[in-house]
């Protein structure tokens, strides 16, 4: 029919608009639901407890590892950099800002959003494809309240102390490769170290983790919690938590970095 | 569960790593005192970037470090207390000298050896010294410098 053919350019941007506002829906239905079940009693403490062992101590070694690693290498591209124009001795100051303002907090965010934010899908999204969230509730339990807000909370709480852990060994990793191979003075490192940080330095770097916290725990809870169809459903939900947490994160990144660079 | 335990180990050696350095890092900003060596003390007229804790070298290789800078009161002199290596002996005629790293801070006292046969004991003071210059104020006078009448270029 001539009048079908002619309303299909209509039909594709209708369901692509459609399709926009079910997620931005949803997503803001889940938060809501979320935030209320976050901030309003009764608290499963014994859940919150473990998630926090799983979410942030577990994490440790991904996230020395990645720190140790990224500060060494900040520290030789910034000597090589600094080096063009003779400002060598540049290298503690500029490592200890750029880990504890940006690396830190976004790196081990990142990281999370592979380690936890794919678990937290896989685990919900399998609790949904075995309709264990339909039994909760036909028991009157809320899996907002049991199973995503202590994941949240857990998350919220949790990175921030991953960031300053973050922190110290990423520019353990600049001291090491900046003495060991570029002939800085240990003590004479730390001390423009520790001479050259504010403490809005850290602090704005922890108030980022604490963002990223809950993006990552609540995309995971998200995906996984819209999981449908098995098996292939739960590994789709873990792939679009890892990538939706990530382009959040970058995002949030930028717009939190302009608003705390603006005085 | 049974190999669980190998990723809490390695948390918990995370954790002890950060921590230690974190120690260091705090011990180290305040500036500890070195290990055995004997003392010199040298008075410069400006100290200018010195720090306690910078390098003190001979012919660019670390022989000490700077152990404490006061005020004398009464002359207005900078006093370098200077820790040296005890392997490392020096010429009483010996000139110590304030150089600076770089043009963004960061200095180190040179130390240049004499010629006497004398050598400076645990105590002593290094009289020949040669205090920083103020790079900036160089540079601020001779921008400043009220124009000089015409000269003919070579």
């Amino acid at each position: 029919m001539p009048l079908q053919a002619a309303l299909v350019p209509f039909t594709v941007v209708g369901r692509l608009v459609m399709g926009v506002c079910a997620i931005v829906g949803a997503l803001s239905l889940f938060v809501g639901r979320t935030l209320l079940a976050c901030f309003t009693p009764r608290w499963h403490g014994g859940q919150i407890a473990r998630q926090a062992v799983s979410i942030g101590f577990l994490s440790l070694p991904v996230v020395g590892l990645t720190a140790v690693f990224t500060g060494a290498a900040l520290a030789l591209n910034i000597y090589t950099g600094g080096g063009r124009f003779n400002a060598e001795q540049i290298v503690p100051q500029i490592v200890a800002l750029g880990i504890t303002r940006e690396l830190a907090p976004v790196l081990v965010a990142l990281m999370l959003s592979g380690r936890v934010a794919t678990t937290i899908a896989a685990e919900i999204g399998a609790m949904r494809a075995t309709e264990q969230i339909d039994a909760m509730r036909t028991l009157s339990t809320d899996p907002f309240r049991f199973l995503v807000a202590p994941r949240v909370l857990a998350g919220v709480a949790t990175l921030p102390l991953l960031t300053s852990v973050a922190d110290i060994v990423g520019i353990g990793g600049g001291w090491l490769v900046s003495t060991l191979s570029l002939g800085f003075n240990p003590e004479a490192y730390a001390r423009s170290t520790v001479a050259f940080l504010e403490a809005w330095d850290i602090q704005s770097g922890l108030i980022k983790a604490a963002v990223f916290g809950f993006i990552v725990t609540a995309m995971g809870a998200f995906h996984g919690y819209r999981a449908t169809g098995g098996a292939r459903g739960v590994g789709h939900a873990a792939t679009q938590a890892m990538v939706w947490s990530g382009v959040l994160i970058f995002a949030t990144d930028y717009l939190m970095t302009s608003w705390f660079t603006q005085t | 569960m049974r190999d669980n335990w190998i990723e809490p180990l390695v948390g918990a050696v995370v954790l002890v790593g950060a921590g230690a350095f974190l120690t260091y890092l705090l011990i180290a900003g305040d500036a500890r005192p070195a290990p055995d060596g004997y003392s010199l003390t040298a008075r410069f007229g400006q100290v200018g970037g010195l720090r306690e804790g910078d390098d003190v070298r001979v012919a660019g290789v670390k022989v000490g470090r700077v152990e404490r800078i006061a005020l004398q009161p009464d002359t207005y002199l900078a006093v370098a207390h200077l820790e040296i290596a005890p392997q490392t002996r020096l010429p009483q005629d010996s000139t110590a000298r304030v150089t600076s790293d770089g043009l963004l801070g960061g200095a180190h006292v040179a130390i240049e050896p004499g010629a006497d046969t004398a050598m400076l004991k645990a105590g002593g003071e290094i009289e020949n010294t040669q205090g920083a210059v103020d790079l900036f104020g160089l540079i601020g006078q001779f921008i400043n410098k009220p124009a000089a009448p015409s000269e003919p270029a070579i």
